[in-house]
């Protein structure tokens, strides 16, 4: 076999190497055997000068086209060889694996939803407010219409810390602050806290969370309050849901109403199938807010014109976040149990 | 309020279902709480006749009745003294379950076979007697229903009264809002008096001493009117109303009251010394014991009764020991008076003696319809006890009745609801409410008649209606409040509440989001903690807020801090089994501070719990407690995210129940405290491994953040040069110590350090602490041999000034 012979020979020995090489180490062997600087075809190629001075032109020239052919074959074999790799390593991942996720924060159900609503109110264009929890007897009752000895006083059981000093009993004297600071309309403002009763049962805390609104201007009238309400309403628990108003009374207001939204549980059917709905009682309908139109008396008090017209609301925060997770246990709320607030990621 | 059907009917002819009628009222503001039957599980009762009653053979104390119930006569045998022969008997069947629990069953009692009981008012829970079996009208037909056969009220509607509407605490005030929701006519029953020749007036005389306590005072005068057990409808309406019954006199003053609204009280004339009566303020200090046994200490704003000598009643609180209606009464003085409802309210809670006369009184009565009243109840209780009634009332009124005249103009209705208010319905609906409608001033004068406006007198039961405001509201109920269309408002501003600081509240939500997004769980607390509480945490009792009328012990201070709370809640979640717990909390502390207007100091806090492991999962997270490296890094980066200078720690006496406690500084200004809770304490807590907390106070946070600009600063262009050192420390050499010296050194080309390592060998008395230099050169790129010039330097000052090696 001449020399020439013996290069192309390569071609169809490597080649039947490389198929048989299944890793890479084995494929840098046999390029190391035929390609490296010892390796077969250098071995050949340092031959040349056997060769005749007419040969060698055409001997080279083969060489190189070997060589090409050795290379190529060879890149093709690891490219086979990297791609069945990576297809084994992907076969091995596992996305089941747990995450190493940082510890999950959460904001209690009353923050929620008191901010869901502040939302929903400072988009309609009312602004926030805050003012004291411990509260003087003026803005708390005297302010709002419910003079010393009032029977109506009798509808919030007060924690007094002086005789003239109480924890107030619900958000109103931040309006009544708020009127007395501004000194005239208009006034639109929201004030969100904290409240405090003398009360203890199954459904009562003695400190819960109110949200109260307040709108003062020309021509503030009734119907702008159920708007007000119905747009509210409607954002918190969907664009089905009914409102009803029902006269009550309330010492700051004049008229005033109670405002009952259809049963979340039954939907206003007050029965779901054929039970009866135990959330609604099967009346079809939840009482959620107190509201009205300001009291001519509670403008005297903050030396309002007593021509003004306006409204206020108040709410009462964790009956709405109640109704809107399904708890049914009030007292839940302040144990700050891991197991009940990591709920409300 | 609970109002039995039947008896409203008596009032109105309404003939629909209690429910329709309730679901009325409620729209109309009177909203129905329920509907009760007060006689349920009476109705398997039925009337029975005793047809023959004889001796038991072996029992002298029973007797062996047969019984005539309709379709069937039943043996039953009766232990009951006043059973015999020709009674109409109540009468329960075998298998029939009774309101106290007992069931029927066939039996034999000492040989002779009963079927069935004859039943007493306690069995059936009318009444407590049981001193013998129920004797029922002879006209009743046997078999018939008991609750039939007595017209008993056994549907009753309970009605929530909102304070303003006194005059629904009737049934006639129930009756005319009734008549003016269906439309129906309202009729008042008639009180047939027959009255003798004797003047009241000679048996009595009424002298109102203090007119602004009791502007009415009226009363009839009943002779040989014996007391007596009432009739039985009088009894079981009552029992339906919720009132015990007692004796005829006094049944009869609840029965009215229950129906017209008007308290009354009944005296035992024979003990009125002087045949006079007297109202006034009480004397200072001056005693009185009321009927039921109690003797109070009364002042000069409490009303008395008084005869001659001494007081007889509280006046509109309750009677007095000495004048009351006895078995033996049969000369009887009745009151029906108004007194001043802030009075009376004062009184009753003071002596905590509220009644339902009191509670009437304190909402207001009507002065107008006194003699109406008097003229019922005296002609009832002459009719149940056989008395006559002395001619005519005693009264003396030195302040009559004046109901308030009230413009009420059509315009401002519209414009307040929103919605058209047409003059005709205005009229009728204030006429149809009692109300009397003259035309306005501006009418009168031009001579025509003027619909806008009208000089509107409400009638006297209604003292709720004193203002143009309370006119509208009457209107807008009949009206309908819910026929208002919902109409949303364009709300305007004026320009000069804007470009205002961001409010408190929305930092206060911000800081909140920030904490939860840090993997904080929030908690929300009672402000009030108690005083044991404080005092075990060391908390100074000066600054502290107490409640005068607390709940419990638990909850009679406010709390001054918030760690309280939260340790609180770790006692809870250990309980449960948590082995990392990290809360937070936004909310108020309370210091005193008497000179302000509410005597109080507010202030905001954020307060952060760090208990037990750093990660609730096991692998793949690293297992580690938290520590204080924490609860300071949480600071850090609150203080970062609100763009806050470099704070400063120092270790000092911040909080009695943290040691080590560190105050922490943003620049001179304290910003909170952390540390960690004292072992001793954590312990009461079952906190077995270290509790660390901080408290920041957030309104000092939000006053400097509001001051706070983000600027923007050229990224460097040149690279920076670092350099590693390590010092050999001693113990005791804080961290701070040495960055302070290096710092102090102000190198123009030092642009950070920081601690990098730290390392402590077993045993040794030395820390190792590494720290890293970068140096930067804002136009050139640094040279190595000058950069470890600077380096150099650096370290021989913290060695010399420190003591410590490299
Ligand atoms: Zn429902």
């Amino acid at each position: 076999m001449n020399l020439i012979d013996q290069l192309n020979a390569l071609v169809p020995a490597f080649e039947e190497s490389l198929a048989k090489a299944h890793t890479l180490p084995q494929v840098e062997e046999l390029q190391t055997a035929y390609l490296g600087r010892k390796g077969q075809l250098a071995g050949l190629m340092s031959r040349l000068p056997e060769l005749t001075p007419q040969e060698r032109p055409l001997f080279g020239k083969s060489a190189n086209a070997v060589k090409e052919r050795l290379q190529a074959s060879m890149n093709a074999r690891l490219a086979t060889l990297n791609a069945a790799q990576e297809e084994a390593e992907l076969a091995r991942f596992d996305a089941t694996l747990p995450g190493r996720a940082p510890w999950q924060g959460t904001l209690h159900p009353t923050t929620l939803v008191m901010e869901e609503i502040c939302s929903v109110l400072t988009g309609l264009g009312f602004d926030v407010i805050s003012g004291p929890e411990v509260e003087t007897d003026f803005h708390c009752f005297e302010a709002l219409n419910l003079p010393k000895d009032h029977p109506a006083r009798d509808m919030q059981d007060t924690l007094y810390v002086t005789d003239s000093i109480v924890m107030r009993t619900h958000t109103s004297p931040m309006q009544v602050r708020a009127m007395l600071e501004r000194k005239k309309p208009p006034l639109a403002v929201i004030a969100p806290g904290k409240v405090y009763r003398r009360d203890s049962d199954i459904t009562h805390t003695p400190m819960f969370h109110q949200i109260e609104g307040l709108l003062v201007d020309k021509n503030v009238s009734l119907t702008h309050l159920r708007g007000i309400l119905t747009a509210f309403v409607r954002q918190l628990f969907g664009k089905d849901m009914q409102v009803r108003f029902r006269p009550s009374f309330f010492p700051f207001t004049e008229p005033s109403i109670e405002v009952d939204i259809s049963c979340i549980l039954c939907g206003g059917k007050g029965h779901v199938g054929s039970t009866p709905c135990r959330v609604c009682k099967t009346t079809g309908w939840l009482e959620v807010l107190g509201c009205g139109m300001v009291d001519p008396a509670v403008f005297r008090a903050v030396g309002f014109d007593e021509e003004c017209t306006g409204f206020a609301f108040g709410l009462g925060v964790e009956r709405i976040t109640m109704l809107k997770y399904g708890i049914t246990d009030l007292r839940i709320f302040f144990e700050n149990d891991l197991r009940f607030l990591s709920q409300f990621a | 309020m609970l109002v039995p059907l039947s008896w409203l009917r008596e009032f109105v002819p309404y003939q629909g279902t209690a429910q329709e009628l309730g679901d009325r009222l409620t729209m109309l503001g009177l909203e129905l709480e329920g509907i009760t039957n007060p006689f349920a599980g009476l109705e398997p009762i039925v009337v029975g006749h005793v047809q023959q009653c004889g001796k038991h053979p072996e029992a002298d104390k029973l007797s062996v009745c047969r019984v005539d119930v309709g379709n069937e006569v039943l043996d039953i045998v009766c232990g009951a003294p006043n059973v015999r022969q020709g009674l109409k008997v109540a009468v329960v069947k075998v298998g029939t379950t009774l309101p106290n629990g007992l069931t029927i069953k066939k039996a034999t009692l000492r040989g002779a076979p009963s079927c069935g009981m004859i039943c007493s008012e306690d069995e059936l829970g009318l009444s407590d007697e049981h001193d013998g079996i129920m004797e029922l009208p002879q006209h009743l037909t046997p078999g018939q229903p008991l609750l039939e056969a007595l017209g008993l009220d056994t549907e009753v509607l309970d009605i929530s009264i909102t304070p303003n509407r006194g005059d629904c605490l009737s049934i006639l005030g129930i009756a005319r809002e009734t008549a003016l929701a269906f439309s129906l006519p309202l009729t008042l029953p008639e009180a047939k008096l027959v009255e003798t020749d004797q003047p009241a007036a000679d048996a009595v005389s009424i002298h109102i001493e203090a007119p602004e306590l009791c502007p009415m005072y009226a009363a009839r005068v009943l002779e040989n009117a014996p007391s007596a057990k009432s009739p039985d409808w009088l009894r079981y309406r009552l029992h339906a109303a919720g009132v015990r019954a007692i004796s005829n006199h006094v049944d009869v003053t609840n029965y009215i009251m229950l129906e017209l609204g008007q308290p009354l009280h009944a005296f035992d004339l024979e003990t009125v010394r002087g045949a006079a009566i007297h109202v006034r303020g009480a004397d200072q200090d001056e005693k009185f014991t009321t009927l039921d046994n109690k003797t109070h200490t009364l002042n000069p704003a409490d009303i008395t009764i008084r005869d001659a000598e001494r007081i007889v009643a509280l006046g509109g609180v309750m009677g007095g020991l000495n004048s009351e209606i006895t078995d033996k009464s049969s000369r009887v003085l009745l009151e029906c008076a108004r007194f001043n409802p802030s009075n009376i309210r004062r009184t009753a809670r003071r002596l905590a003696q509220h009644s339902e006369a009191s509670y009437r009184f304190e909402r207001g009565v009507d002065q107008l319809n006194a003699d109406y009243v008097l003229n019922r109840a005296a002609s009832l209780m002459a009719e149940l006890s056989g008395g006559t009634v002395r001619k005519g009332i005693v009264k003396a009124e030195p302040k009559p009745w004046q109901a308030p005249a009230i413009t009420l103009r059509r315009q401002r209705a519209v414009d307040l609801l929103g919605v058209d208010m047409p003059t005709a319905f205005c009229e009728s609906t204030l006429t149809t409410l009692g109300c009397r409608l003259q035309a306005g001033p501006a009418a009168q004068t031009a001579n025509v008649a003027c619909p806008e406006i009208w000089q509107v007198t409400p009638p006297s039961y209604r003292h709720d209606l004193a203002c143009e405001a309370d006119l509208i509201e009457e209107l807008v109920r009949v009206y309908g409040v819910d026929n208002i269309p919902p109409v949303l408002p364009g709300i305007i501003k004026p320009l000069e509440d804007t470009g205002k600081p961001e409010p408190a509240h929305a930092f206060r939500t911000r800081i909140k989001h920030w904490a939860c997004g840090l993997g904080l769980n929030e908690a929300v607390n009672y402000s009030f903690v108690s005083h044991k509480e404080l005092d075990f945490l060391g908390q100074p009792a000066e600054g502290r807020i107490s409640i005068m009328n607390p709940l419990s012990d638990e909850q009679n201070v406010l709390r001054t801090h918030l760690a309280a709370g939260l340790l609180q809640n770790l006692r809870t979640n250990i309980a449960q089994g948590a082995n990392g717990v990290r809360l937070f909390e936004v909310a108020t502390s309370f210091v005193a501070a008497p000179q302000t207007e509410t005597t109080a100091q507010e202030s905001t806090r954020l307060a952060v719990l760090l208990y037990g492991n750093r990660f609730d999962g096991a692998w793949p997270q690293t297992q580690a407690e938290h520590d204080y490296q924490d609860i300071k890094g949480i600071v850090e980066h609150l203080a970062r995210h609100l763009h806050l200078p470099a704070l400063s720690w120092k270790q000092e006496t911040v909080a009695p129940w943290l040691a080590p406690g560190v105050g922490i500084y943003a620049g001179e200004t304290c910003i909170g405290y952390a540390g960690r809770v004292k072992p001793a304490l954590a312990d009461a807590f079952h906190a077995k491994k270290p509790v660390w907390l901080a408290e920041l106070f957030l309104d000092v946070l939000y006053t400097m953040h509001l001051t706070q600009r983000i600027r923007f600063a050229p990224m460097p262009t040149f690279p920076a040069v670092r350099r590693d050192i390590t010092f050999m420390c001693p113990h005791g050499l804080e961290v701070g110590a040495v960055l302070a010296c290096i710092q102090s050194q102000k190198l123009p080309l030092l642009a950070d350090v920081k601690l990098i390592d730290l390392f402590e060998p077993k045993g040794g008395e030395e820390r190792n602490l590494t720290f890293r230099l970068t140096f930067r050169h804002s136009e050139k790129t640094l040279q190595d041999a000058e950069v470890d010039k600077m380096r150099d330097m650096a370290v021989s000052r913290v060695c010399k000034e420190l003591g410590v090696r490299v």
